[in-house]
């Protein structure tokens, strides 16, 4: 009994221990002066230690990542113990798909973070701590069955991420922690907001008995029904702004711009993947009643509306950037877009569930490794930042080149890398469930989304730097280029064979009744 | 054997990705390495690899033999390498997996050993060819990665795994087309092969879809399992019901144009088939790029432009040859393309003087050759042609090569050593090459005995007797209407007239082969030497002593007559293949030697097209007839060749060009058809270009520019307004978001759906929403039926035909609100003349021949 | 079902009406004799130092957070140690965990300077 609750909750205990000695280490460790600039003083316990740090963050959180899929080989339904932890914790192969993709993402942020923070002699290694709690926060939002612990752990993730966002002290950086946390805050209380009302109209806090209040209630005015159509509205953009979505989507350039790019990849990776896990279980538990599935009147034509939204208004702005770096935060958005196609499917389609946790795979990954890319192209004092920065990069970096454009060519969808299937898998659910209107946006806006793709990889192969320009030089680091060999082969792996994965997916459903 | 057999289990024959995988590896090792390893290494690498799979590929083909001995099923031999992925089909066929699979049968097998044993041979001339080269490890990289294409492309076990390999030599093509890419023209041709195979994969792309559509299945089992399905009549004509507009016309006009035009779904696929062969096999229209492609090395054009990529169309036809048969007319259509490609080649090669070209001309009119055999269903003697083409078309590469290769030594002008006109009496300097060539020459003519006599008279003989029948007994589609029944397409029949003609533009064109290659054979040895003044003990200059690629524009001064040593022989690497090659030119025509009553190839593949055959008639007898035609074209056309070239020493060729220069050039320019394609395809293209331009220049600019420059800045003020970076203006954002999403939940929304119940039985159902409640007016007199909001989302409505109703639907929801919408219901008028779309059945016996079979009661119900 | 919120718009309303017939009815009504000492910010009656928005040291706010932090931690332990016989070894032992997490924490801030007002 307590053996299956701890081995079923292992990926989510071992993060979080792994946390606490973390912040252990760091504060009590030695600041290796090697590891700080010539005239860095030491101001902190962990300086000079980010790569050290980061490798044990890394470890650990992959060290989650074997667990979680121990756990998925064991069965979550295999070991009984786990009911114990129902309703607060839903501790499932959907639950658990997601934990692997989020220790993935939070690693490979972590190792990118050992090479970026070291490089730019940013010395917070308070950084990996705070990725590690996020993600226990994350792991918990995916698994939340409950509306406090829902509430619990999206502030656990969201807290931590506030921070990073900060780290690095430039006013850049602190301006886009203060509006990420103010919008996030007020997102955090209409969601709060969302869920009391829930709770009044209901009695109930756990997203099942939600579920069996909803059908209770019946046809005609009154106090219940219109309580949880005004829940419902709260929720779901309290869940959008945390998915960003467009219009909730007003900080992600900012932040993501501000933030030091391994922290913008573990927003983009993990926050948006706990994010859209959530939204499918709120969604299909506690409002998957007929009436609020309905294509006329319920959440799927508001969502339907938002993916358009998110992949229309990102994809068009995303071609007029001339940071990189933001032109990657507007692709995530237009990546949330075509999961939100695939979430919205899920109400006709049974397959849509696992197209969007393959889909979050595969996303993670790529984007994951564009960020590295990004990063592994610049150095201390010449980073890459614009697209002229990447001009003609190919000839004197070829492997950096290579390996960005296979993580573009991924997000942009070309087969035979992750990102195609992905897309392939969420569009045939969407065809599936009969969504053809928006399959066809969808498809003409990986067709737009692959301009500004593609755009870099001809800045990097076909473009020469502007005579006298300050030309991107990439950083050596063997975190840096480890997390990408890994995310490559991942991205080659998943997009060679996806079946596995794929089948892996199709079964982890939150089972709805 | 035994064991062998116990290793390599027929459904997990690990041997075949033993074949696949090691000129993969070669390519890797030399491509990554290659710089490293030295000359030698990559030597090495490259030829192991390649020799490897040859032996890989005897072995199996030892197995499949043995596992072909005890059965009458066509043996098969699979690999699954690991499940792909799977594609959703039409929902009453289910999802369709696609493997990694590959597959060896007696088929794919024979042509795995000539693309690893003819490949291996190519790359060992290639190692001296290709010697001083600064490139050579890039070379051998492509090469092996061309040998392994190639082999997924003919080992794949579906359609979209051949299409893989199918990209991967159309790549490798290009590669090597392009392989001295300094040079400008080359670099146009590999572009211009690369865009004219863009045109025939897009038909191959079609097909695969139509495939998925018609039969749920792209493997090769569940294709021919599956093909009866392809019966099913498509309507081509007119899209919809009705031609837009159409009534505007004389009523008999109208209807003219309103008749339903029906194909069957086989032809379609055959047709786009054949689009993609077409491209790859380099025929009529799609022929332009071959002969520029000779621009790549000599061994490249051996390998890819005549033993074996080109031969992956009729590869496809034959592997496919039981849809192509269900579709005569596509049949037709291959072999008079196919006739017609071969007389055009050959009409053309007879002007040209560039030998490469002479030998890119032959090998397209060759290829037409293979399409006409398999076009009138001789599957497995249009398959025999490709192997003896193999070996002998790559023997006259190769020994042209080495004449090029001598030529060089003292011409380094690409152009100028290849030509024809700089050469003659090579019989005497280059024996060893002479002799090959001299094998490989008399086979492609046909002389009799040799595996071209064999394999061309079996063509012929094909095309004179055999015919495809119809794949429905009466020809005829028909279906039930209330008016009776009706035709709804007749299949075409296989014309009378037809087996005399492609037997008579097969005839002509053997006449031209005999001639033009005996022209370029009497040029080249027969003859004195033109190329350069030869003497004795001959130094080269010191800024001569490098022969090098690097430097094409090596000329010297024309006017300067040029001195050089006799050409010698080349060496062994070179000869060698030469040597085996020729061996089998003259050898290889008893594997299918039908005079003599030795057909093992017949009888190897028989199995594999067992199920085509059952649609193919062949007439008895011809054979006399056909022998008659045969030597007497080999004859005449070598005897004329004699008489102008040998005898009267080109005279009567000069005289002719002088009488008719306008036809000669005619020739000589190849028809024009690359000018024409210029005119057409690019003209065209500068017209729209131009009438853009013009469009640009007063719609675009004047109105569209300044309107959207307008709508832009707008937007990028909207913009602007919005993302300010300040974060009241996102919380407003945020709020207006939150408002609208609460505005569209909160206001009651009416809509409502109708279904078709049964025979004019309709339901009109309210969509739900949470808290909805409604009420109706059924009756259409304004007033609702009940004062009252109810649950009751349905209601039922009957119609008879013609008829319509309208219904008003109200919806109350959670907080007081309503909305309403009238909804009408209508049914449409009884149309005789149209019934169910498809009511024949097509049933699959268990002969495997297919039937249609009109089903036994009239159809009753259904309207649209 | 909007009735039952009705009472509470009405106090709203109410409210908003006080408070600005309070706002503007002084504003209106009363004298208005403005002197240089009038229009000054009441102190207690010194003159005044300084602007309104005095920077509060940094600290002072870490130690407040900090000391909510570990304040809450006893709203947690209030009811273990009302149910401790009926939670048992279990309960024991999930209390032990999060009092040690907060140890480790306790133990960064200390080791971090954060307790620390000098420095």
């Amino acid at each position: 009994m307590t053996f299956d609750v701890v081995y079923g909750l292992s990926p989510l205990l071992v993060v979080a221990l792994g946390a606490l000695l973390l912040m252990l280490a760091e504060a009590f460790g030695k600041p290796n002066p090697q590891g700080l600039a010539p005239t860095g003083e030491v101001s902190d316990a962990g300086a000079g230690r980010a790569g050290e740090l980061g490798m044990g963050a890394a470890v650990v959180l992959f060290v989650g990542a074997a667990l979680s899929l121990g756990v998925w080989l064991a069965g979550p339904d295999n070991l009984v113990g786990l009911e114990l932890t129902r309703p607060y914790l839903i501790w499932d192969r959907f639950t658990v798909f997601v934990c692997f993709t989020l220790c993935l993402g939070g690693g490979l942020s972590c190792l990118l973070a050992g090479g970026y923070l070291t490089e730019h002699e940013i010395d917070r290694a308070e950084f990996f701590p705070l990725v590690l709690f996020s993600t226990v926060g994350a792991m918990a939002l995916a698994a939340a069955g409950e509306l406090l612990t829902l509430f619990v752990a999206l502030e656990t993730m969201s807290l931590g991420v506030y921070a990073l966002v900060g780290l690095r002290r430039t006013p850049r950086s602190s301006e886009a922690a203060l509006k990420y946390f103010l919008l996030g805050s007020f997102a955090a209380a209409l969601m709060l907001f969302g869920a009391a009302l829930l709770y009044g109209a209901t009695g109930r806090t756990d997203l099942a008995g939600i579920g069996q209040a909803i059908a209770a209630i019946g046809q005609g005015e009154g106090p219940g029904a219109a309580q949880v159509l005004i829940a419902l509205v709260l929720v779901v953009v309290g869940l959008a702004f945390k998915v960003s979505a467009v219009p909730f989507h007003m900080w992600t350039p900012d932040a993501y711009e501000g933030a030091p790019t391994p922290a913008t990849s573990y927003m983009a990776v993990a926050v948006k993947t706990a994010a859209f896990a959530v939204m499918v279980r709120v969604l299909l538990i506690a409002f998957g009643d007929e009436r609020l599935t309905s294509w006329a009147s319920g959440w799927p034509p508001v969502l339907a509306t938002l993916a358009v939204a998110s992949m229309t208004v990102a994809n068009l702005v995303a071609g007029r950037q001339s940071s990189v770096k933001r032109m990657l935060a507007y692709s995530s958005i237009a990546h949330a877009g075509y999961a939100l196609v695939a979430v919205v499917a899920t109400i006709r389609s049974p397959a849509a569930e696992g197209s969007i946790l393959f889909y979050l795979l595969t996303y993670t990954v790529s984007t994951a490794g564009a960020f590295g890319a990004l990063i592994l192209c610049g150095s201390r004092g010449k980073e890459a930042v614009s697209y002229e920065d990447l001009a003609g990069i190919a000839k004197r970096h070829p492997a950096a080149a290579m390996a960005f454009s296979l993580f573009l060519l991924s997000l942009a969808g070309v087969p035979p890398t992750a990102g195609f299937f992905g897309k392939l898998y969420v569009f045939q659910a969407a065809i599936d469930a009969e969504l053809y209107v928006l399959t066809v946006v969808g498809l003409l806006n990986s067709l737009v989304g692959a301009y500004y793709y593609l755009r870099v990889i001809v800045f990097m192969y076909m473009r020469e730097p502007a005579p006298g320009a300050t030309l991107a030089v990439p950083m050596r680091s063997g975190y840096v280029a480890s997390a990408l060999v890994i995310a490559a082969v991942l991205v080659i792996a998943l997009g060679v064979l996806p079946n596995v994965t794929l089948e892996w997916a199709a079964i982890a459903t939150v089972g709805r009744s | 054997m035994e064991a062998l057999v116990k290793v390599f289990p027929a459904n997990d024959f690990s041997l075949l990705a033993v074949i696949l995988c090691l000129p993969l590896i070669g390519a890797f090792i030399n491509g990554v390495f290659g710089k490293r390893l030295g000359r030698e290494g990559v030597t090495l690498m490259a030829l192991a690899a390649v020799g490897g799979s040859f032996l890989a590929a005897v072995v199996s083909f030892l197995v499949l033999r043995q596992a072909q001995a005890g059965s009458e099923q066509a043996a098969r031999l699979t690999y699954v390498a690991w499940d792909w992925l799977s594609v959703s089909g039409r929902h009453d066929l289910g999802s369709i997996p696609i493997k990694v699979a590959f597959s060896l049968d007696a088929l794919n097998a024979t042509m795995c050993l000539v693309v690893t044993g003819v490949g291996f041979l190519i790359h060992l001339y290639s190692t001296k060819y290709m010697e001083k080269d600064p490139g050579y490890h890039r070379f051998f990289a492509y090469l092996n990665l061309f040998i392994f294409s190639m082999l997924v492309l003919i080992l794949g076990d579906s359609l979209p795994i051949l299409f893989v390999g199918w990209e991967g030599v159309g790549l490798c093509s290009y590669l090597l087309i392009g392989f001295w890419f300094t040079d400008e023209k080359n670099a146009q041709a590999g572009k211009k092969a690369f865009i004219v195979n863009r045109i025939g994969d897009f038909g191959l792309l079609v097909a695969m879809a139509l495939f998925v559509y018609h039969v749920g299945a792209l493997d090769w089992i569940g294709i021919e399992g599956g093909r009866s399905r392809l019966l099913e009549p498509v309507k081509l004509w007119p899209i919809g019901n009705v031609v837009p507009l159409s009534s505007a016309l004389p009523e008999s006009a109208a209807a003219w144009l309103n008749t339903p035009r029906y194909v069957t779904a086989a032809s379609l696929v055959g047709l786009a088939l054949f689009l993609g062969c077409a491209g790859k096999s380099a025929q009529i229209p799609l022929y332009v790029w071959l002969p520029d492609a000779m621009a790549g090395p000599t061994p490249v054009s051996a390998l890819i432009h005549a033993a074996t990529m080109v031969t992956a169309g009729v590869y496809l036809v034959c592997r496919l040859s039981s849809v192509f048969v269900l579709a005569p007319a596509v049949m037709f259509t291959i072999a008079l393309v196919g006739a017609l490609t071969a007389l055009l080649a050959a009409s053309i090669a007879f002007a040209q003087n560039d030998i490469k070209k002479v030998l890119a001309y032959s090998t397209v009119s060759q290829l037409g050759y293979m399409f006409l055999g398999v076009g009138v269903g001789a599957f497995s003697a249009g398959f025999f042609h490709v192997v003896t083409h193999a070996f002998f078309k790559a023997c006259l590469f190769l020994g042209a090569g080495s004449v090029i290769y001598a030529m060089h030594k003292r011409i380094h002008d690409t152009d100028t050593s290849q030509d024809m006109r700089k050469m003659g009496g090579m019989k005497k300097y280059m024996p060893v090459t002479f002799a090959t060539f001299v094998g490989a020459w008399v086979a492609i003519i046909g002389f009799p005995g040799t595996s071209g006599f064999f394999s061309k008279d079996e063509i012929l003989l094909k095309a004179l007797t055999s015919q495809i029948q119809s794949p429905l007994p009466g020809g005829k589609i028909t279906q039930m209407t209330r008016a009776g029944e009706q035709t709804v397409l007749e299949l075409w029949q296989w014309p009378s007239w037809g087996n005399q003609v492609l037997f008579a533009m097969g005839v002509v064109g053997a006449v031209m082969t005999a001639f033009y290659m005996s022209r370029l054979v009497f040029g080249i040895f027969w003859g004195d030497f033109k190329g350069w003044t030869i003497k004795r003990k001959w130094k080269a200059p010191a800024h001569h002593d490098h022969d090098d690629h690097d430097h094409p524009h090596h000329h010297h001064d024309p006017d300067e007559p040029l001195e050089g040593p006799a050409p010698v022989e080349s060496p062994w690497q070179m000869w060698l293949p030469l040597a085996v090659l020729a061996a089998l030119s003259l050898g290889g025509g008893f594997l299918n030697a039908h005079l003599l009553h030795l057909h093992p190839m017949d009888d190897w593949l028989g199995p594999v097209f067992a199920t085509a055959a059952q649609n193919v008639t062949a007439a008895e007898g011809g054979l006399s007839l056909v022998l008659a035609f045969g030597i007497g074209a080999f004859a005449l056309g070598l005897g004329a060749a004699y008489w102008v070239y040998r005898l009267q020493g080109g005279e009567p060729a000069r005289a002719f060009v002088e009488r008719m220069p306008g036809l000669h050039r005619w020739a000589q320019d190849k028809f024009y058809v690359d000018e024409a394609y210029d005119e057409a395809v690019v003209e065209s293209a500068a017209a729209l270009a131009d009438t853009a331009a013009a469009a640009d220049k007063y719609v675009v600019d004047g109105i569209v520019a300044k309107l959207t420059s307008g709508v832009v800045q707008l937007a990028g003020a909207g913009l602007r307004f919005v993302q300010t970076g300040k974060v009241h203006t996102y919380a407003a954002v945020m709020v207006v978001g939150t408002a609208a999403v609460g505005w569209f939940l909160i206001a009651p929304h009416a809509q409502a759906r109708t279904v078709h119940q049964s025979a004019g039985q309709y339901g009109v159902v309210a969509a739900p929403g949470f808290g909805y409640q409604y009420r109706w007016d059924t009756d259409g007199d304004g007033q609702w039926d009940s004062e009252e909001f109810s649950s009751q989302m349905q209601q039922d409505v009957t119609l008879g035909f013609g008829e319509n109703k309208t219904l008003r639907l109200q919806v109350k929801n959670a907080f007081g609100r309503t909305a309403e919408r009238s909804i009408t219901v209508s049914r449409p008028k009884l149309d005789p003349t149209r019934g169910p779309a498809t009511v024949i059945q097509i049933e699959q016996q268990p002969d495997g021949t297919v039937r249609g079979v009109l089903p036994g009661q009239q159809p009753t119900g259904g309207v649209q | 079902m909007l009735e039952t919120y009705l009472p509470m718009l009405f106090i709203f309303v109410i409210a908003l009406t006080i408070g600005a017939v309070m706002f503007f009815g002084g504003q209106l009504i009363g004298p208005k004799n403005p002197t240089p000492e009038k229009m000054m910010p009441f102190e207690c009656g010194n003159d005044s130092q300084g602007t309104a928005g005095v920077r509060l040291n940094v600290k002072f706010y870490l130690t407040a957070i900090l000391f909510v932090v570990f304040d809450i931690e006893v709203v947690f332990i209030y009811p273990w140690a009302a149910l401790f016989k009926s939670l048992g070894w279990t309960g024991f032992a999930t209390m032990l965990a999060f009092i040690a997490a907060l140890l480790i924490a306790l133990a960064y801030c200390w080791k971090k300077g954060a307790l620390e007002w000098e420095s």
